[in-house]
């Protein structure tokens, strides 16, 4: 069982480690320009990816400030697409899965908002209906995708590919939530040396 | 993607000003058109903003800016890049266009351009069309140089539309390549503070001083290739954090730049930078084309309060009313449309 273990672990290491160190920093760029321009930012997915998603959210809006809340008026705006349960069943029953993030992100998307996209195979109609609707109107996708990379890796400007065989969905998913908490702490480090703890 | 518009709103749009540091003039198609130019900026928490107001009941051009300008007919403005874009572009009459900066132009920090990216960007928006950084880049450099025939080059353009660090390339067949220089918040911050921008009060028009620029290209030729193939270790230095070095290269720079045109610098900036060098800078240059503008400076910020003193002296001894320090931070976003309420039907 042991070596059963050290292989998953050996497998996410190798799969982490391929990951674009310059890709990961062109995304913690485009969430810095949001910031600055007070947009928002859009994340989605589907299944782990949408709890990777949720659980990002409430990182990202509350403990990248934590160490000093009061001191940071200004915050960031992450927002999980679809916003509510309803809103995702909604969409699907009566128009379709495939509009379940696009459908409801034309509601807020502006050009200063930028949306982060999670898809192991980079494929999910929906997932590229959202970005495609960003692309469109010239809003910067940040990707986090896995296998090929599939059209989400050809579509973002920030492409985090996780390179791995078909199917491995774990080390994806797993790489995933270590790139997100990267960029939660990224920006944590950031705001303590500016302003500091 | 014609995008039908719902509505008809205020626009609000702003661009960053910038500071460019190695490879200014190369960025002139005399040069690129025959080697490859390189210019490393960053743009900078100055802001210029302009708002568009379409309203029913004005039946004119009404532009805001130093002087108000009312017209029937946008031939008629004297603001060549208001005019040069309303009539472009095609804008009809019932519009009010105003613009406001956080600095005033001829600073050397790229703001006419920055305006031109913001206009275009926003006129744009009012069309109901949503433009990439690039095509915002390439429409406002159309606009400069070949409607109005500025001599001037295209890294303002560029450096406005994109924000943050940058390398960009101009290629010979035209096209841009723009390379981010991905510098984390330590080394950003580590390069503020050792930072020093001070404006002038002497102020100059960019053409004047690049109309004598490109004249003698041909002859200065291989000053320029070494501008332009510097790029890249301004950009080791800046990301290995190596303020002397950098400080080093912009001093270099400064000194090849002052021998391309005659009125680069003069002997009042010349006194202001020694001043600095004598303070206990260890370098700096001339912020854009040269003959006014910013003085940028890179020394220990334990020899800041030196520094400030000994420059405010020089600054009030020559009259220069308008010498001042300013403080800035550098930025990531570009030229962006702040405020628009129009949602598009895609």
């Amino acid at each position: 069982m042991e070596n059963y273990i050290n292989r998953y672990v050996e497998e996410s290491e190798r799969a982490l480690k391929e990951v674009s160190a310059r890709e990961i920093a062109k995304a913690i760029n485009i969430i810095q320009s949001v910031y600055e321009r007070d947009g928002r930012i859009y994340i989605f997915g589907n299944g782990g990816s949408l709890a990777l998603a949720t659980h990002w959210v409430s990182d990202f809006n509350k403990t990248v400030f934590s160490h000093n809340l009061d001191l940071h008026a200004k915050r960031f705006q992450a927002i999980r697409v679809p916003t509510t349960e309803e809103e995702l069943s909604a969409w699907a029953n009566d128009v379709g899965y495939d509009m379940v993030f696009a459908g409801p992100l034309q509601n807020y998307l502006q050009e200063s908002d930028c949306v982060i996209a999670i898809s192991s195979s980079g494929n999910s109609p929906n997932i590229i209906k959202a970005v495609e609707l960003a692309k469109r109107r010239h809003v910067s996708i940040v990707g986090l995708s896995g296998f090929d990379g599939g059209k989400l890796h050809e579509l973002a400007d920030a492409s985090i590919l996780v390179k791995t065989e078909k199917g491995k969905y774990g080390i994806v998913e797993g790489s995933h939530a270590v790139v997100l908490h990267l960029i939660t702490t990224y920006f944590q480090d950031y705001f303590d040396h500016y302003v500091g703890k | 993607m014609v995008l039908v518009k719902l509505n008809i709103d205020m626009i609000i749009v702003r661009a960053p000003l910038r500071m460019s540091f190695v490879g200014g003039g190369t960025d002139l198609p005399d040069f690129y058109r025959k080697y490859p130019g390189r210019v490393i900026s960053t743009s900078i928490d100055k802001f210029v903003y302009l708002s568009i107001n379409p309203s029913y009941f004005i039946n004119k051009f009404i532009i805001k800016y130093q002087s108000t300008e009312t017209v029937d007919d946008p031939m008629e403005l004297k603001h060549d890049r208001f005019r040069a874009a309303l009539v472009e572009m095609k804008i009809k009459k019932g519009i009010e266009l105003g613009s406001f900066a956080d600095i005033p132009g001829k600073t050397g920090l790229g703001s006419s351009s920055s305006f031109t990216v913001a206009l275009i960007k926003g006129l744009n928006a009012l069309l109901g069309k949503t433009m990439s950084k690039s095509e915002a880049a390439e429409a406002a450099c159309r606009l400069e140089i070949d409607i109005l025939k500025e001599p001037i080059g295209k890294q303002d353009q560029y450096a406005a539309a994109f924000g943050g660090f940058n390398i960009f390339q101009f290629n010979p067949d035209n096209t841009v390549d723009v390379e981010p220089v991905l510098l984390g918040f330590k080394k950003r911050s580590l390069f503020e503070k050792n930072l020093l921008l001070f404006f002038t009060g002497i102020t100059r028009q960019a053409a004047s001083v690049l109309g004598e620029q490109r004249t003698k290209i041909e002859q200065n030729f291989e000053t320029y290739k070494k501008m332009s193939d510097s790029v890249y270790e301004f950009r080791d230095r800046l990301l290995g954090g190596d303020m002397r070095g950098l400080a080093a290269m912009l001093h270099e720079g400064w000194l090849r730049k002052r021998s391309l045109a005659s009125n680069v610098s003069s002997s009042l900036i010349d006194l202001l930078y020694q001043k600095g060098i004598d303070n206990g800078a260890w370098g700096g240059k001339i912020l854009g084309a040269g003959g006014g503008g910013c003085l940028l400076l890179i020394a220990d910020p334990e020899r800041h309060p030196g520094i400030r003193e000994g420059m405010k002296k020089i600054a009030e001894e020559n009259n220069l009313a308008d010498f001042k320090e300013i403080p800035i931070k550098f930025t990531q976003s570009g030229t962006d449309i702040l405020f628009n309420t129009d949602h598009y039907q895609v």
